[in-house]
């Protein structure tokens, strides 16, 4: 079973020439997910949620605080999906999964291709990534965090660069997939109806990276976007929201 | 794999857009033709020429310079004892030419990798080889041949000084270009080193290091003549002097217009392929696919 700790979890960015201010990304988050549950991370445009994926992930380091990721006891594999793409450009979308494969068989082709065909990809394999539309790159990042076999998924605003409509057929997939797989999942949005419509539990952040709410959701699967109790989920979060800027303005007024 | 039976299926999705199923680009009309559009530019060049032979008698006609190479070719008489030679220039050149390559695209390349790879070297590194690229050829026959004397090491060293730069330049160019997100998603995927180096670092710096090996090709080429010309009693470069100090201009011209021949033959057989098989995968499916688009 895996289990992501964070604990007093903080990212300061030192001053840069361009920008001479130091910025302060993630302001001691705690957060502790066990099992096969799928958490959302809501917030809005830099509020350091891709700070905190790549620190969970282990390619940043935090200024203080600490991360652990363990599948039984321990280090766990981690899939990422990220922001963009991030393809190997020249290379062809099959030869872009096997890049990240790590046991190298006869196999390894089969799964590639197997989890290509579970986005609906089987026909581009060969193709360059430049050959394929936005949305096509993004499924491709998806088929490969899947590739890897991970104990914890990490995802960050995996369908935000696609129009509504294949985000819309994505969400369905990821669901479905998830279903199945029930990997432990952290999943970063900016968008509330993503959120609940995938989630177990919404944690939201407030820009200078702090969890300010911690929302369960406890509602059947599948789910879809228009359900009545999606909706009221939706509702509830967004008062959050507008409360805790409320009482920051207010806050500000004080000072 | 344990996933049941009802997620969806490719089919689902219906064919994919965007992929090509085989149809072939619209035909090009011959006129447009790479080959048509050489032949033509050849031609219109030998109709200047023959132009300015009528005007200027000094510049030898096509047939002077043509049956001047024949005997070159032929090893004949050019008149007294002089006898034309042409193997023996041409390998001598080939030859420094090769040995020049083979050192200086291989130095040129890991001082690319150098100054592209560590912040360190590029601060260290990055003005000299400016240098090295700014500096015309002219500068090295003269320095190579007041260092070597005449003989096959300052030519040599002509061709490693030019080619050095331009692989230089043009591969930590490359790998400066790579995008950080690439390295940050292989260190998230735990992707080993040595698969890293070949398919991130060498994948994404080849386009460059084709392109400077391209160049490496062309301008050193340059160099070698311009050094032979000035500071050898062999190779392509000398003849040419040669039999421009003789004053006999159709010599002259016939061997520039080999050099330029073989140059320009050794870029579209080979280099310009190269290039283009290296950028393959920059290119969208529609526009430059066509292998027409190369000689
Ligand atoms: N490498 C960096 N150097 C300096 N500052 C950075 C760096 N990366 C992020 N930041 C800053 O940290 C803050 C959080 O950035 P982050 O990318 O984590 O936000 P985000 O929540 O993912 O935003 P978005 O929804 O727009 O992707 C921002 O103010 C950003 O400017
Ligand atoms: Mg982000």
């Amino acid at each position: 079973m895996a289990t992501i700790l964070i604990e007093n979890l903080t990212k300061v960015y030192p001053p840069t020439p361009t920008y001479p201010q130091q910025v302060q990304a993630l302001g001691g988050v705690s957060m502790s997910v066990t099992g096969n549950v799928f958490v959302a991370v809501l917030g809005p445009s830099g509020s350091g949620k891709t700070t905190l994926l790549n620190i969970v992930a282990g390619v940043e380091e935090p200024t203080a605080g600490a991360v652990r990721v363990v599948q039984d006891g321990v280090p766990a594999q981690v899939g990422y999906v990220f922001q963009e793409p991030r393809l190997l450009p020249w290379r062809s979308v099959l030869d872009n999964m096997l890049y990240v494969q790590n046991r190298k068989s006869d196999r390894s082709k089969r799964e590639a291709e197997f989890y290509l065909s579970m986005v609906g990809l089987s026909d581009v394999a060969h193709l360059y990534p430049a050959q394929l539309s936005a949305g096509m790159q993004q499924r491709v990042g998806i088929a490969r965090a899947f590739l890897v076999n991970p104990d914890v998924l990490l995802m960050d605003e995996p369908f935000s660069h696609m129009d509504a409509l294949t985000g819309r057929s994505l969400r369905d997939y990821l669901q479905r997939i998830w279903a199945h797989t029930r990997k432990t999942a952290l999943f970063v949005t900016h968008d509330v109806g993503e959120a609940v419509e995938l989630a177990d539990r919404i944690l939201m952040l407030r820009p200078g990276g702090v969890v300010f709410d911690d929302i369960p959701v406890n509602l059947p699967r599948p789910r879809r976007p228009d359900d009545a109790a999606v909706h009221a989920v939706e509702t509830e979060v967004l008062r959050r929201f507008d409360s805790m800027e409320a009482a920051v303005r207010f806050g500000d007024q004080r000072n | 794999m344990s996933y049941a039976t009802d997620l969806p299926t490719t089919s689902e999705f219906g064919q994919v857009p965007g992929t090509p199923q085989g149809s072939p680009a619209e035909a090009v009309h011959w006129t447009r033709k790479p080959w048509f559009v050489n032949a033509l530019a050849v031609a219109i060049l030998l109709v200047v020429w023959q132009y300015l032979h009528s005007v200027n008698g000094r510049v030898p006609s096509i047939d002077e310079v043509v049956s001047f190479l024949g005997v070159e070719l032929g090893g004949g008489s050019h008149g007294g004892v002089s006898r034309g030679e042409f193997w023996g220039p041409l390998s001598i050149s080939l030859q420094r030419y090769a040995i020049g390559l083979a050192i200086g695209i291989p130095v040129g390349g890991l001082l690319g990798l150098l100054i592209g790879g560590s912040r360190r070297f590029r601060s260290v590194l990055n003005d000299t080889v400016l240098v090295l690229l700014v500096l015309p050829s002219v500068v090295w026959a003269f320095a190579a041949s007041l260092w070597f004397g005449i003989g096959s090491t300052a030519p040599v060293v002509a061709v490693v000084l030019t080619a050095v730069p331009f692989m230089a330049v043009n591969l930590s160019s490359g790998i400066r270009g790579l995008d950080p997100g690439l390295a940050l998603m292989s260190d998230a995927f735990r992707v080993p080193r040595l698969r890293r180096a070949t398919h991130l670092l060498v994948g994404g710096a080849l386009s460059n290091a084709v392109t400077g090996v391209r160049l490496a090709f062309m301008t050193s080429w340059n160099s070698l003549l311009i050094v032979e010309w000035f500071g050898t009693a062999s190779g392509v470069g000398w003849r040419a002097k040669h039999w421009y100090d003789a004053q006999r201009f159709e010599g002259f011209v016939a061997w520039i217009l080999l050099f330029v021949v073989f140059i320009t033959l050794l870029d579209w057989l080979v280099l310009r392929r190269l290039e283009h098989r290296s950028t393959r995968w920059q290119q969208q499916p529609t526009l430059t696919f066509a292998e027409g688009e190369i000689a």
